[in-house]
């Protein structure tokens, strides 16, 4: 029976990050095209039916399964096909721990709507983050170009640049939440601070927000990052790539938006935590009485029935992350990309410095509020 | 002598001369209708009016003569506004047919009227109508509302042609130009009146329409249809070879020259250029067994060459006939001379077509010879008797015979060119000659390549390349040097003007500006 | 020339980037909720006086096109039918492209004397620069035809003869197009790049 509902929730979550990632290469020319005065894709049809070309994402689909997959002679040939496979595959298991819900009391069965949960979570995000980058590299050095080996050298550089502003940033919500398990610090962000205000990553981290949120845009490596792609310079790791394994390269871009948007979600906007709704697991938890529903300060209660709450959350942290997407998307077609040196200086001399002062604040505020 | 002032400049003149002369003396021009140098004086157009000191009117200046200590100012504005009154006079009744005038672009009226015009007309009264276009002669059109009355045309038929087909008829604003009753204007000079029509009134029937005057471009030359050696322009049209069906010499005019033609030129060679362009020999041939094939140059030098070297080295050199032409330039002819006479000790060489009659001549320009060369190829001294090698050749005396651009259609001829064994022919245009050639070598026509004419007189002229062969053929001095070297007679010329430097001691530049009477001091043979 | 050099002098938050970044999406998602708006009135028939873009859907929806744009050559006929044009092969001299071919014949009429046999504008090189309809004495080429798709296979293809010039006439729309489209611009609110730079339009 374990087995079943661990197979159920790996299915909810591979379909539900392949569902974004489907919607956002569709969302990526719908939403540029209307920002920009444009109409964007609407030619693909079904039947006469456009659907304001929601069907173009399918035919693309078909487009890149059946070209030609080219393999430069000069290429090796067993790294080439490795690459996109690594960087799609490291960029997907990232999400065995992200919690979509909470734990629920559901008849006999306790359960906790996360894949995995392991007391080293958040690092486990970073190491397959940072093993992606191996597909990006290797498919830049193996595709035997020049122009690939630069943009997969960019790419290599820049991770590495932003990931250490990354995990000094998360030091502060350590040391606040005292935990590494992701479960963990969203229930620890349901508690309530001064009795009404939900204790949020946003709340507590205002600056550790802003820096992680430019430093994870950094590592999807996505407009104003891009400049591993670098189209107008260098086109980027994946020059040498055609049909489906371009295909893979294209969807690790948007796996990865939608890791950066559930990240951002889970460590700053609580999650699937909607303010003041607990389950029975949560209100054992924060040593409060009454049945699940909403608990808004001045104790009133709204009881609703346990699968209703877990219906509610995840469905809050599933709007939460399309909300990051599209906030993503928009900064993405709003500012231009930067130069290479700007975007050493901006990871080395500004965030990285504000990210280890952000540490020091944390550390000097817990330790007055704790005297 | 004396000395006259024109715009503020002095100049010494003859007394007989008149203003018009002495101011193009100082290279001051005129505008003139009217005055032709080569014409009677008459004073019609009034265009040529010029101030003159303590002259009361406006003098014309080609009938005013000259006297000393004459002030004359061509540019005042006095004069520039008589003359603007006679063009307004003058188009009033002149059609705006410039779009379809063949003489536009190089029209007087245009050109002055761009100049100084009147631009806004002020005539309102109808123009009046004469008759358009319609041939007068076999070369010329008249169109007689274009015509401005300047009477050169009349005058050079009474003049110079003496044959008065043209006259002015009626009188007042009805006067125009036409033919006498019972004539037609085809004296053999009739196309100079085109030439010195300053209007669109006679124009060239062959040219007309063909192409826009200014897409020509123009090359100097000597009219290769006669002996005389008359000076030409080659106009001629290579970027729009779509205009009158891919020709490319367009016409040919008259150039100055006092010494040989003065401003002339006859109807016979001013339009005998078709063969520039029509039935050439394009490609060099190679006859296989009966029929004429289509072959390579390195093909054909290497079938010639072989076949002169095993003639020369099995029978000797009198085996060898070479038949030269007088339509090749005095270059090619010392070329000839040089690679088979002096360096392959041919002796049977000669250059006079025994069977062409003499054609027409008169005491003007024609001449009976209608060769531009046979006096360059009798200096050179290819001598010999044309009859007598092809009768050897007949009788297999001569195995190789060599004949250069001649068209031997005579009964005679033919029968001993059936009998000869091996001919190889070099030439421009198809004809009898090239039927009975083994091998056919494409030569070059005389606006292919640069060379010199000498005339019946013995003027050494020169005339320059405007285009380059047709297709593949080749200057005949390039293909008798390719073929020297085969033959392992080195002959390196560069350029013609290197032959012509070797034979006559002097480059191009050093002729004089009209030609030289031959030299005695040129290259004299070791033979 | 003077150069006058003006050093932007940029404040606190300007230097952050942050309040700017915010400002840039605030444009951007206007643009796109409205456009969004628009698109979804669309979808139930509303507000169809509106544009949500720029574009024109190309083959189902054209520009409107300008009174005097250079569009398609076109020969046009005497009375009788036959070509206005003389040969005098102006427009072939002043043609940058040097795209007309004319061949010119003896026409049996006097008064008009010469006529086109041949005229031939190869499309594939022309420049449509309208020096051709500038030169012409006899008003007898013009590009006013309002046909701007013509393509062809070959280069042959591109080469339109006398008789297909002949067959063109003279654009159907009338009106001034240039008021049309300014109307629209108007009413979508999307200022036009005359507008922005203040331009006013020719009239």
């Amino acid at each position: 029976m374990d087995y079943l509902i661990d197979l159920t929730k790996a299915l909810f979550i591979f379909n539900v990050v392949m569902g974004f990632m489907f919607i956002l290469t569709w969302m990526e020319r719908k939403q540029s095209a209307l920002m920009q005065d444009r109409i964007g894709a609407n030619r693909a049809d079904i039947f006469g039916l456009r659907l304001l070309g929601l069907f173009h994402p399918i035919a693309d689909a078909i487009k890149m399964l059946t070209k030609e997959d080219f393999i430069p002679p000069s290429g090796n040939r067993l790294l080439h096909t490795l690459a996109p496979m690594m960087a799609l595959f490291f960029a997907l298991i990232s999400f065995a721990v992200i919690p979509f819900g909470g734990i629920y009391q559901l008849g006999e069965y306790t359960i906790s709507l996360q894949l995995l949960d392991i007391n080293v979570g958040i690092l486990y995000v970073f190491a397959t983050m940072s093993m992606g980058i191996y597909g990006f590299v290797l498919a830049g050095w193996s595709s035997g170009n020049n122009y690939s080996l630069l943009g997969g050298l960019r790419a290599s550089s820049q991770m590495i640049s932003y990931e250490i502003t990354m995990g000094a940033t998360i030091i502060g919500l350590l040391m606040i939440y005292g935990t590494l398990s992701l479960q963990e610090m969203n229930q620890a962000q349901g508690e309530l601070l001064w009795g009404w205000i939900p204790q949020w990553g946003i709340i507590l981290q205002p600056l550790g927000f802003v820096l992680f949120a430019t430093a994870v845009m950094a590592e999807t490596k996505r407009v104003p990052f891009d400049i591993p792609e670098g189209e107008s310079e260098i086109i980027g790791y994946f020059v040498e790539y055609s049909g489906m394994k371009f295909g893979m390269f294209y969807s690790t871009d948007f796996v990865e938006t939608v890791l950066a948007a559930a990240l951002i979600a889970t460590l700053f906007f609580g999650g699937w935590q909607v303010p003041f709704l607990y389950s029975d697991m949560q209100l054992d938890h924060l040593g409060k009485e009454g049945p699940p529903g909403f608990h808004f300060p001045g104790d009133t209660v709204i009881s609703l029935s346990e699968v209703s709450v877990m219906a509610l959350q995840v469905g809050a942290f599933l709007v939460k992350v399309f909300f990051f997407l599209f906030i993503m998307m928009l900064i993405r077609w709003t500012l231009p990309r930067f130069r290479w040196d700007q975007l050493m200086r901006l990871g080395w001399t500004i965030m990285l410095p504000l990210s280890i002062a952000n540490i020091l604040v944390t550390g000097l505020l817990i330790l007055w509020i704790e005297s | 002598m004396p000395i006259i002032t024109v715009n503020g400049q002095e100049v010494h003149v003859e007394p007989q001369f008149t203003v018009i002369q002495a101011a193009e003396k100082l290279g001051i021009y005129v505008p003139r209708y009217c005055y032709h140098p080569g014409l009677s004086i008459a004073g019609s157009c009034r265009m040529c009016l010029v101030e003159i000191e303590n002259m009361f009117k406006l003098a014309i200046s080609c009938y005013t003569r000259v006297r000393d200590g004459m002030t004359v100012t061509t540019d005042s504005k006095r004069v520039t506004q008589a003359r603007k009154a006679m063009l307004e006079f003058l188009l009033i009744n002149h059609p705006l047919d410039c779009p379809v005038c063949d003489q536009s672009g190089e029209c007087d009226l245009q050109n002055y009227y761009m100049e100084i015009g009147q631009y806004d007309s002020r005539f309102l009264e109808n123009k009046i109508k004469r008759k358009k276009a319609f041939p007068v002669g076999p070369h010329v059109v008249l169109d007689q509302e274009r015509c401005i009355l300047c009477t050169r045309c009349t005058r050079f038929c009474e003049e110079v042609s003496r044959s008065h087909e043209l006259g002015v008829f009626n009188r007042g604003n009805r006067s125009v130009i036409d033919l006498h009753p019972a004539k037609t204007l085809d004296n053999p000079y009739s196309g100079n009146v085109i030439d010195i029509c300053p209007v669109g009134a006679l124009t060239e029937r062959e040219f007309r329409f063909k192409c826009r005057v200014w897409y020509l471009s123009t090359r100097d030359s000597i009219c290769s249809g006669c002996a005389r050696g008359c000076n030409i322009s080659i106009h001629y049209n290579e970027s729009r070879p779509y205009k009158a069906g891919g020709r490319r010499a367009q016409r040919l005019k008259p150039r100055f020259n006092p010494l040989v033609n003065q401003w002339w030129m006859c109807d016979e060679g001013r339009f005998g250029y078709e063969f520039i362009d029509k039935n050439r020999i394009e490609q060099p041939y190679l006859r296989a067994i009966a029929e004429l094939e289509l072959s390579e140059w390195d093909k054909v030098i290497d079938e010639v060459s072989t076949a002169l070297k095993s003639a020369w080295q099995k029978f000797g050199p009198n085996s060898i006939g070479v038949i030269a032409s007088p339509q090749l330039s005095n270059e090619e002819l010392y070329l000839i001379q040089k690679l088979f006479a002096e360096l392959m000790g041919i002796e049977q060489i000669g250059y006079r077509n025994p069977w062409e009659k003499g054609g027409f001549q008169d005491d003007f320009l024609i001449r009976a010879d209608k060769n531009p060369n046979s006096r360059g190829a009798e200096e050179i001294g290819l001598s010999g008797d044309v009859r007598t090698i092809l009768e050897k050749a007949a009788c297999g005396e001569i195995k190789i015979l060599y004949i250069f651009q001649h068209n031997f259609d005579s009964e005679e001829a033919r029968k001993m060119l059936e009998q000869a064994e091996y001919i190889v022919f070099q030439g421009t245009n198809w004809n009898k000659t090239a039927d009975f050639a083994n091998v056919i070598l494409p030569g070059a026509t005389y606006a292919e390549k640069d060379g010199t004419f000498t005339n019946f007189e013995g003027r050494v002229q020169r005339f320059q390349q405007a285009f380059l062969p047709l297709s593949e053929a080749k200057a005949d001095s390039e293909i008798l040097t390719v073929l020297a070297e085969k033959l392992e007679y080195p002959l390196v010329y560069l350029t013609a003007e290197d032959i012509f430097m070797e034979w006559y001691g002097k480059p191009y530049e050093g002729l004089e500006e009209f030609g030289e009477m031959i030299s005695q001091k040129k290259h004299q043979w070791t033979i | 020339m003077a150069i006058k050099k003006v050093q932007r002098k940029f404040g606190f938050w300007e230097r952050t980037y942050i309040p700017e970044v915010l400002k840039g999406l605030r444009l951007t998602a206007r643009h796109l909720f409205r456009n969004l708006f628009i698109h979804m009135a669309h979808q139930f028939g509303l507000a169809k006086h509106l544009r949500g873009g720029e574009t024109y859907q190309y083959p189902d929806e054209r520009r409107p096109l300008f009174a005097r744009l250079r569009t398609l050559h076109r020969l046009t006929r005497r009375e009788d039918g036959s070509p206005r044009c003389v040969a005098c092969m102006m427009c072939e001299t002043v043609c940058p492209a040097d795209c007309i071919y004319i061949v010119g014949g003896e026409h049996p009429n006097p008064q008009i004397e010469k006529y086109p046999v041949r005229f031939d504008i190869d499309l594939g090189l022309c420049v449509f620069c309208g020096y051709c309809v500038e030169a012409c004495p006899e008003d007898a080429i013009r590009m006013d035809t309002g046909i701007l798709e013509f393509s062809s296979y070959s280069r042959e293809g591109m080469i339109y003869d006398l008789e297909k010039l002949l067959s063109y006439s003279r654009r159907q729309e009338t009106g001034d197009r240039s008021q049309e489209s300014g109307v629209r611009r108007q009413e979508t609110g999307v200022r036009s790049h005359r507008e922005v730079l203040n331009v006013k339009p020719e009239t």
